[in-house]
């Protein structure tokens, strides 16, 4: 091997280094979607029945307290800090017979928006798929809550954190392959946790075998999200928050406002040189001084 | 040895003129510092709901008073480099009790925004521990940790001349305690000459600039980076905001200035007469331009899709008083002729009630900015209030008092005064 051959080569390793690298930190859906590891969680409002046990199950696995009648069947309830999964009934704009229960909660996207603008990296997205706020580091400033499509992750005014589903990342990992608290607590299987690619498979199988107009909320929404929804109709005729079929606050976007932003402030800084030097000839009539620095 | 200390405090209590009303003034502002304390103090008791008037709007008005006082921060390091940074002598008047309200600004800033932490202290360390670079508001506190640290120093810089001057006149306590002020050992040091060398002012000017713009790009972005916000998201922020830290750091100067001679009845001195007049032109301009932005922003926002319900809030909806009355007519388009006439008329009053009404309508306007961009996309029916709760009230206003305050005593016993020293 002569050494101008070495030297290519090595010039095209540490490109191809910087550009894996660029790669992997500003945001790459095809690579992050392709991963056959991480679990994903199925949420049927078709055959969901309302009868909110897993919001219940969810209480009592992760002790959150009761805050007033959400448990009550048909009451419309807010995800809290206090209830990070909720069931609303939700009635379809265009056919107002058709009705869901709609079980709602943190989406867990495959590029959290929530986890690019936590400024101290509390929030993660651990390999299994679940997005966890590590609330030992949260410093309640509520970024997150801004920068989340479905305002998911709330502000726990007690204690002074943000809380949301974890996807019971504390149960997934267990001997026996516990599933998440919600799921296990499903009367009906209307909830169902898997591998991801095996959540898409049996989610596109349903809405294969249903009428048409069906739609899986969650293969496209804010990037592709590991919690899929199937719904009835489009989420927009539910009056449901519409994520863009993009991932939210891409790195890239990141890049380009701020760019703009120092731009402006170098023209700020050159007017403020050009204004110095247009009228730097009055300071010498003005005072008679001549034009330098005095200590 | 209490005689002595009873000496002692005597002459400085003396030295401090006893009118009445900086009595006066200074107890009402440190009641009114008192209030911020007691909110605070309930908000450890109780909650940090009490600060909150809805659970939807999670950033409301101690966030927008943060932004007000860190872009008035800001503004105020733009004018006075104008001075010692890019060498225009007539702006090196007003070096010293500008970068003075720049220090204070920033520093009440951030208490206000530290209140509104859930946890202020863990901020601080894993600020240090586990940084994330892709996160503008790291990178906004870390530039302003910056920030501060070099406009301490511009101010020490600025004025320590006249400490060591104050500290050679004055006797007994007072000497030493200017003298320490000054640091006056560092002169028979190596360090001293290099103290007194204009170049490392205007180095210090130059990196207090810097990490100033930066910081204050890196806020703006911090807000326009958030897509899920239609009213925040996009470069038209951190761009605009750099345009009115402009206009409320020359807003703040003037009123501050003027209104600190007339409290005082003292003369304004001839020189600085001529820099408000200058001051007073470049901000009309700056007021225009302003205005100009903002009809873009209105104009574009009506023609994208996402940004329309947002911007409707401003023209026609809730926001709509607070936008025409105070945003456009207070803060933006009346003061232009007020101070045009003031300047043709050499009336130091007209100028002071223009920058005033600036200020008035900065701080309505980052009110609004702030709480109405959160109303879309999550809130169907409209917020159920759209002004601040009783005790972010409370709180906003002793937080404001206590930079009065902090402001009457620099005048009081730090150098100030718009001089020139060679």
């Amino acid at each position: 091997m002569n050494k101008a051959t070495k030297n290519i080569r090595r010039r095209d390793f540490l490109k191809l280094l910087a550009g894996a690298y660029a790669y992997a930190t500003l945001g790459s859906p095809g690579l992050a979607g392709a991963q056959t590891t991480r679990y994903g969680k199925l949420a049927d409002t078709t055959r969901c029945i309302g009868c909110k046990r897993c919001m219940s199950a969810c209480k009592r696995w992760n002790k959150l307290e009761v805050e007033r009648n959400e448990l009550v069947s048909d009451r419309e309830t807010d995800l809290s800090a206090q209830n990070w999964v909720v069931v609303n009934l939700r009635a379809d704009a265009k056919n107002v017979t058709q009705r869901i229960y709609e079980h709602w909660a943190c989406q867990h996207c495959i590029q959290p928006a929530c986890a690019g603008v936590c400024p101290v990296k509390a929030i993660t997205k651990l390999p299994m798929g679940n997005v966890v706020i590590n609330e030992k580091k949260c410093i309640g400033c509520r970024y997150c809550y801004q920068a989340c499509p479905y305002k998911v992750p709330r502000f726990d005014f007690e204690k002074r954190v943000t809380r949301k589903c974890h996807l019971c990342y504390d149960r997934i990992p267990l001997l026996n392959y516990m599933k998440p608290a919600c799921v296990e607590a499903c009367p009906v299987e209307a909830l169902s946790f898997g591998y991801k690619h095996e959540i898409i498979l049996e989610a596109k199988k349903r809405i294969y075998k249903e009428k048409s107009g069906r739609y899986i909320l969650g293969l496209k929404e804010a990037g592709g999200t590991d919690m899929l929804t199937i719904l009835p109709t489009k989420p927009k005729d539910l009056g449901l928050v519409v994520a863009p079929q993009k991932v939210v606050n891409h790195n890239m976007d990141k890049l380009r406002i701020t760019g703009a932003g120092f731009m402006g402030a170098s023209v700020l800084a050159g007017l403020m040189y050009t204004y110095a030097s247009l009228t730097r000839k009055n300071t010498k009539d003005d005072y008679g001084n001549p034009d330098k620095e005095t200590s | 040895m209490a005689t002595r200390t009873k000496k002692h405090l005597d002459i400085i209590f003396n030295r401090i003129e006893r009118t009445q009303s900086f009595y006066v003034w200074v107890s009402i502002l440190v009641a009114v510092s008192g209030l911020a304390l007691y909110a605070i103090l309930m908000s450890l008791i109780y909650s940090l709901e009490i600060f909150e008037f809805s659970a939807q709007v999670i950033w409301a008005t101690m966030v927008s008073n943060y932004v007000f006082l860190v872009v008035s921060s800001t503004g105020l390091c733009i004018v006075t480099s104008l001075g010692h940074v890019f060498g225009m002598q007539r702006y090196e008047l007003i070096g010293r009790r500008g970068v003075f309200l720049a220090l204070i600004t920033i520093i009440f800033g951030m208490i206000s925004i530290g209140a509104h932490l859930g946890h202020p202290e863990r901020a601080m360390i894993f600020n240090l521990l586990t940084p994330n670079f892709l996160s503008a508001m790291w990178w906004m506190g870390t530039l302003y940790s910056f920030y501060i640290v070099f406009i301490a120093i511009e101010y020490w810089l600025l004025a320590r001349p006249e400490l060591i001057e104050r500290s050679d006149q004055a006797q007994g306590p007072e000497k030493i305690i200017y003298g320490i002020m000054a640091f006056r050992q560092l002169d028979r040091l190596k360090i001293g000459p290099v103290l007194k060398n204009h170049k490392l002012l205007q180095f210090i000017g130059a990196a207090a600039l810097i990490s100033g713009l930066s910081a204050h790009n890196t806020l703006g972005a911090l807000f326009g980076h958030i897509e899920a916000r239609p009213l925040w998201h996009g470069s038209y922020y951190p761009i605009y905001f750099l345009l009115s830290a402009s206009f409320c750091g020359y807003a703040l100067l003037l009123a501050v200035s003027i209104a600190s001679y007339k409290i005082k009845k003292e003369e304004i001195p001839e020189d600085y007469q001529s820099l408000i007049f200058e001051m007073a032109q470049v901000l009309a301009l700056l007021l225009s331009a302003g205005l100009l932005f903002t009809a873009y922003k209105m104009g574009f926002g009506l023609f994208t899709p996402e940004k329309v319900k947002p911007i409707m809030l401003f023209l026609k909806g809730p926001f709509s008083q607070a936008f025409w009355l105070f945003e456009i007519a207070i803060g933006t388009v009346l003061p232009i002729p007020i101070l045009l006439w003031a300047t043709k008329q050499k009336n130091i009053i007209g100028v002071l009630i223009a920058s005033v009404m600036v200020l008035v309508g900065v701080y309505v306007m980052r009110y609004d900015f702030v709480v109405a961009a959160q109303v879309y996309p999550v809130i169907k029916n409209g917020l159920p209030s759209y002004l601040p709760a009783f005790m972010e009230v409370l709180f906003i206003g002793g937080v404001l008092g206590a930079l009065f305050l902090t402001y009457v005593l620099g005048e009081k016993f730090l150098p100030l005064k718009e001089e020139h020293h060679h």
